[in-house]
């Protein structure tokens, strides 16, 4: 009975933070790149994480369909980094509510994935997308051209610099899960 | 080799996807998008009436010469003006040797809710007297939605920012031939004045 209020409170929890975020803050989050890139889209994806923690008997068991579903969570992430797909979530707050439930949804597959799949894959899965958020970043921190319309060049610089410290923490998550899982595996033999 | 499929599948669709949304790897900014899907050049401009800042009516298509055509708007915060101030040097620069005999600049603004024929003529005597064959000129009796069609088709993206003061726009500047086909698009972003001159020159020269 404890375990059902707490979860219910989680889920609510989850519900309102996603409203606030997707709706009345809307407009503080659309107002600069580095928000909008930075805290809005990881804000979406981390509850999609906490989703899934409590909804811990939804599993993807098959490797083959967990790849399929990392695939999937790799090509929203790229889609939403898109230049034009971050103006078009600008002018129009409809489309960027796609992104929302796309990111939430990212989030939430992501862990169901992850609690089954293989070593080999958890450190790939990481790395990619460290390496592809670093790409982004220095891409944006080196352009002189400003991508986005509905931003500016200093906006679209400063974002870049995060992109290149979030890709470096996701190296460095990639190298914990090597090293720790490499350690576990000497330990069993 | 049956579990090879769904990611094989579902990768295929993921790749078609993005394909799609960027015109086949090509278009990742609203701005090249728009300017993809008008369609490849030469093309033939959109018409639409404009009027001028001394309230003459007239056409692109009705020039018989080459005009260069930018698109801006008066409230703009800044880019506007630095393209303009771009076209100020290049007017310069082949005035008279090209302007107005063989090249006329057009200047549009797209703002029809706010700029009016007593605002872009005072834009324009900001940039003194000496500005031969450049006109700054407003749609003339076209509605909001008919002018945005206009503007697809021309290949500019052009939309307000939530909140209303901010235009998000594309900054291209359309060479229109004498047969009224857009022959060259140039970038100011992407490219200095003295390329863009040779380019209008080496078109005008056939």
């Amino acid at each position: 009975m404890h375990k059902r209020i707490k979860d219910s409170a989680l889920l609510l929890t989850i519900g309102v933070l996603f409203f606030v975020f997707s709706f009345p803050m809307n407009d503080w989050f659309s107002l600069t790149m580095p928000r909008h890139q930075v805290l809005q889209l990881p804000a979406m994806f981390t509850l999609g994480i906490a989703l899934a923690i409590l909804f811990k008997k939804v599993n993807i068991h098959a490797i083959s369909w967990g790849i399929a579903v990392l695939i999937m969570v790799m090509t929203s992430l790229i889609f939403w980094m898109l230049p034009r797909s971050i103006d078009l979530t600008i002018v129009y707050p409809w489309f960027n509510r796609v992104m929302h439930v796309t990111m939430l949804m990212a989030g939430f597959f992501t862990i169901t994935v992850w609690r089954n799949i293989i070593f080999e894959i958890k450190i790939t899965f990481p790395g990619m997308v460290a390496a592809m958020v670093l790409a982004t970043g220095l891409a944006l921190r080196t352009f002189t051209i400003l991508l986005c319309s509905s931003f500016t060049l200093e906006q679209q610089k400063e974002t870049g610099l995060y992109l290149i410290v979030i890709g470096f923490v996701l190296f460095v998550f990639m190298l914990t899960i090597l090293f720790r899982e490499l350690g576990r595996a000497k330990k069993e033999e | 080799m049956k579990k090879i499929l769904p990611p094989l599948l579902v990768l295929a669709v993921c790749v078609a996807i993005l394909w799609k949304w960027t015109y086949g790897f090509s278009a990742f900014t609203v701005f090249s998008y728009t300017l993809r899907e008008a369609g490849a050049i030469p093309r033939i401009f959109p018409d639409a009436a404009l009027i001028d800042q001394d309230s003459s009516v007239f056409h692109i298509k009705d020039k018989q010469k080459y005009v260069l055509v930018n698109f801006v708007y008066l409230n703009c915060p800044y880019v506007c003006h630095k393209v303009n101030n771009r076209l100020e040097e290049i007017d310069k620069a082949i005035s008279p040797e090209i302007i107005p005999s063989q090249l006329e600049l057009v200047t549009v603004s797209f703002d029809v809710g706010n700029d009016n024929i007593r605002k872009i003529k005072n834009y324009r005597n900001r940039f003194g007297s000496d500005i031969h064959g450049w006109s700054f000129a407003l749609p003339h009796q076209t509605s909001q939605s008919e002018f945005d069609t206009f503007l697809l088709r021309a290949g500019i993206w052009a939309k307000a920012a939530p909140g209303g003061s901010i235009i998000n726009h594309s900054i291209y500047l359309f060479l229109v031939s004498p047969e009224n086909k857009i022959v060259k698009i140039f970038d100011p972003a992407r490219e200095d004045d003295a390329s863009i001159i040779e380019k209008i020159r080496s078109c005008i020269k056939g």
